[in-house]
């Protein structure tokens, strides 16, 4: 086993060769062959959507897109999303990238300072093009004021609750908590404790999201002030939200916390859809789970709760965006497809067959009354839709590309016990602030 | 060490003889390096051009696409100075080095010496005892993910006896050990390099040993231990390398390979490798893989510098 690191480095090293070799080949022989045989254009579209479910509706859009075209072909290249991006790299640094790629949203702007990525704002005619996507969204691919990727989709995160368990209580299923308060008292009424042991669990804030996505949440801002382009990992809302989270920890006891925590990975197994927890934070896309295996269970969907009231019910989310990696062959057939891609129709279609948020406002409102989701479907849709418009992005700073890595083992440390809440985001604080200044 | 007085007695008759001796040394190792040319091209052509890129990348701004620059230095500067991970991940691989190749070592020689007695059934027991090492590395990880979990197989075993199981993967004191104990699982390799040797020992020296009333744990201490040094130390070697580059566990281990809870998994080849493939510092994660390099190269200096007071290789002149 000992060898086994290098020599899969070195695997890994010989396939990107081999693959940038190959495709340096395939890549001019596609060129002259396109132009003679069919006469069109081949477009390389890298995408990591290869699953069961992802493939065949990404596959359409493109197929769709190909039969109206006659100077276009779109060409489809699955790489898992493990390994996609660094590819990705390798070939623009060879010289020989995809022509569309799908990246990471939170990142454009560092692949736009590096060289990376191809400024569109020459590809776009229309000065109305940007209002078609959500604006937070649209906001997070620009690099000084240039959009160098095109958004594709986002998520958010909700509350789901179960409205039986809620019934059982004697709560209100249709009065989901409103506030961080409301919340914990819910919580302690729908505990249900038997010989020492939770039989059922009314919630706990760290399933599902992170710390941080309560101290957006609470105030509008997470660890980075945008507008004023600086850390405020150590604000107090941060800490007061990491307090609220330990309130509940001691509540439940670790030991509870992390057995429930290893069982949530597990999807068909998951607590909240076993009954035995009450209310979960998730993804809006958990609704799939819910839907595929959580038939027994009868489920709401809410915000999450504000902080107190007034405060807001700011979600958190991130998504993907479509670029053309710089020194692509075919840059304007490129953004043809992009614009098809990010268009109502695309966007609709991919919105309703996977229960995925899209970027495009039309589409996403195409998507809440389409055929191909049923009632409650099509109801949970136009809510998630609209919600998105209480939801924050948090691109990586540019001046701190790694910060999480930094704050998030100090927040560990804090729900470990070993720091006071106080103490584990002042230390964050300052370590990214050492971070900027690394980059400066 | 019995070679100078054989030099001295060369007469000068002798000399041609030696010369034609030395034509057929010179074919031998001629054909000697046709045999490992292949490793020698790959070395100087695959190996040596990105090592020495990797060098001059490590006093550059590397980042892939956009510069280049020479910056001194300043990488090495940072990473003493300005980089608490790298603190953090150097302690860590540390920790999983002094403590799991001791362990790992002892562990396998204990197995190799259980299968080598004479039982019946015993090629099965080595066959089993084997089988993890031929398992594959991600595989084996999710494996233990699962065994490890905190309402998992581990925990379920010790809690018969009354012990209430740690949370494993998700506590930070606990996360080490619990990839330590893991590790142990599959010390199968080097286990069928210490039955090897243990089976070279010649029976004659334990049947001396016998005659002079030696004990089972004298004939160990005195005869079989000192037979199988090389294999001790050829392990020994090996494993503190391999300890040092320890990354695939963590990177499967931890959520989204972040390096677990607390960064109580983030080792020092998983933080060269955020740097290098997540942020892509590449001229920083070039100078870690040289300060890397230089700490194993020093190990292992000290380590064959200390091979001569205990280890012993038969047919050398031994006092």
């Amino acid at each position: 086993m000992k060898g086994l690191v290098r020599k899969n480095v070195l695997i890994v090293m010989i396939a990107i060769l081999s693959i940038s070799l190959l495709s340096g080949c395939a890549g001019t022989r596609s060129k002259e062959s396109s132009a003679s045989k069919e006469g069109k254009v081949t477009v390389d579209f890298w995408t990591f959507w290869g699953s069961e479910t992802r493939k065949p509706v990404i596959e359409k859009i493109i197929n769709d897109f190909n039969k109206s075209q006659d100077k276009i072909y779109v060409k489809h290249t699955y790489l898992p999303y493990g390994d996609i991006w660094t590819k990705e790299l390798a070939a623009v640094a060879a010289g020989n990238p995809p022509d569309v790629v799908i990246n990471d949203i939170n990142t454009v702007q560092h692949r736009a300072a590096k060289n990376q990525n191809t400024d569109l704002s020459k590809y776009i005619k229309d000065s109305s093009f940007k209002d078609r996507f959500y604006p937070q969204l649209w906001q997070t691919v620009l690099y000084k004021n240039h959009p160098y990727g095109v958004p594709f989709n986002t998520d958010e995160r909700v509350l789901y609750y179960n409205k039986d368990l809620f019934k059982k209580a004697g709560l209100d299923p249709n009065k989901p908590p409103q506030t961080w308060d409301e919340l914990w008292s819910y919580a302690k009424k729908l505990d249900v404790k038997e010989n020492g042991k939770y039989k059922t669990i009314g919630f706990y804030p760290l399933w599902g999201v992170g710390a941080d996505v309560w101290m957006l949440n609470a105030d509008g801002t997470s660890f980075f002030d945008y507008e004023k382009n600086k850390p405020v990992v150590n604000d107090q809302d941060n800490i007061d939200a990491l307090n609220w989270a330990l309130k509940f920890q001691n509540h439940y006891g670790k030991n509870t916390i992390q057995q429930y925590k290893a069982q949530f990975g597990q999807q068909q197994a998951n607590p909240f859809i076993a009954g035995k927890v009450a209310m979960y934070t998730e993804a809006a896309t958990f609704y799939t789970q819910l839907r595929d295996y959580g038939k027994d269970i009868n489920w709401g969907i809410t915000k999450l709760p504000a902080k107190t009231k007034g405060s807001g019910h700011t979600s958190w989310g991130g998504g993907f965006a479509a670029e053309i990696p710089k020194g692509a062959k075919h840059p304007k057939e490129a953004w043809e497809f992009i614009k098809y891609l990010t268009g109502k129709k695309s966007q609709a279609y991919w919105a309703a067959k996977n229960f995925d948020l899209v970027a495009n406002k039309a589409g996403a409102k195409a998507a809440a009354t389409s055929d191909l989701l049923n009632a409650k479907g099509k109801k949970t849709y136009k809510f998630i839709s609209e919600y998105f418009n209480e939801t924050e992005i948090t691109p990586t700073p540019l001046s701190a590309p790694d910060y999480t890595s930094i704050i998030n083992p100090e927040i560990d440390k804090a729900m470990a016990g070993k720091k006071s809440p106080e103490q584990a985001m002042n230390d964050a604080q300052k370590a990214v602030e050492k971070l900027i200044s690394n980059h400066q | 060490m019995m070679e100078p007085p054989i030099k001295t007695a060369i007469h000068s008759n002798q000399i041609k003889k030696v010369k034609r001796k030395s034509s057929l040394q010179r074919k031998e190792s001629l054909q000697g390096y046709l045999f490992i040319a292949p490793w020698l091209i790959g070395m100087v052509f695959i190996t040596a051009g990105p090592l020495l890129f990797s060098f001059y990348g490590s006093f550059t701004n590397y980042d892939i696409t956009s510069h280049m620059d020479f910056i001194g230095l300043k990488n090495y500067i940072r990473m003493f100075t300005n980089d608490d991970l790298f603190w953090t991940s150097l302690f860590n691989t540390l920790y999983y080095v002094v403590i799991s190749v001791p362990i790992t070592v002892v562990a396998a020689l204990l197995l190799a010496v259980l299968l080598n007695q004479k039982v019946p059934g015993m090629r099965i027991f080595r066959t089993i005892y084997y089988l993890p090492a031929i398992l594959s590395g991600v595989g084996v990880y999710l494996l233990w993910m699962q065994l490890l979990s905190p309402t998992g197989l581990v925990n379920t075993v010790l809690d018969w006896f009354g012990i209430n199981g740690p949370a494993w993967l998700f506590d930070p004191k606990w996360t080490k050990p619990a990839l330590i104990f893991m590790k142990l699982w599959s010390v199968g390799g080097s286990m069928l390099l210490y039955l090897a040797s243990l089976q070279g020992v010649p029976k004659s020296l334990y049947e001396a040993a016998e005659i002079d009333g030696a004990n089972a744990f004298q004939k160990f201490r005195h005869v079989t231990l000192p037979m199988i040094t090389p294999v001790l130390f050829f392990d020994l070697v090996t494993s503190t390398i391999g300890g040092f580059q320890i990354f695939q566990e963590a990177y499967v281990m931890s959520q989204n390979g972040d390096g677990g809870p607390a960064n109580s998994l983030l080792f020092f080849n998983l933080h060269m490798w955020n740097k290098a493939f997540e942020v892509f510092d590449m001229g920083y994660a070039m100078a870690m893989s040289w300060i890397l390099f230089v700490i194993i190269l020093v190990l292992t200096i000290i380590n064959i510098k200390l091979a001569p007071r205990w280890v012993h290789y038969e047919g050398e002149k031994n006092s």
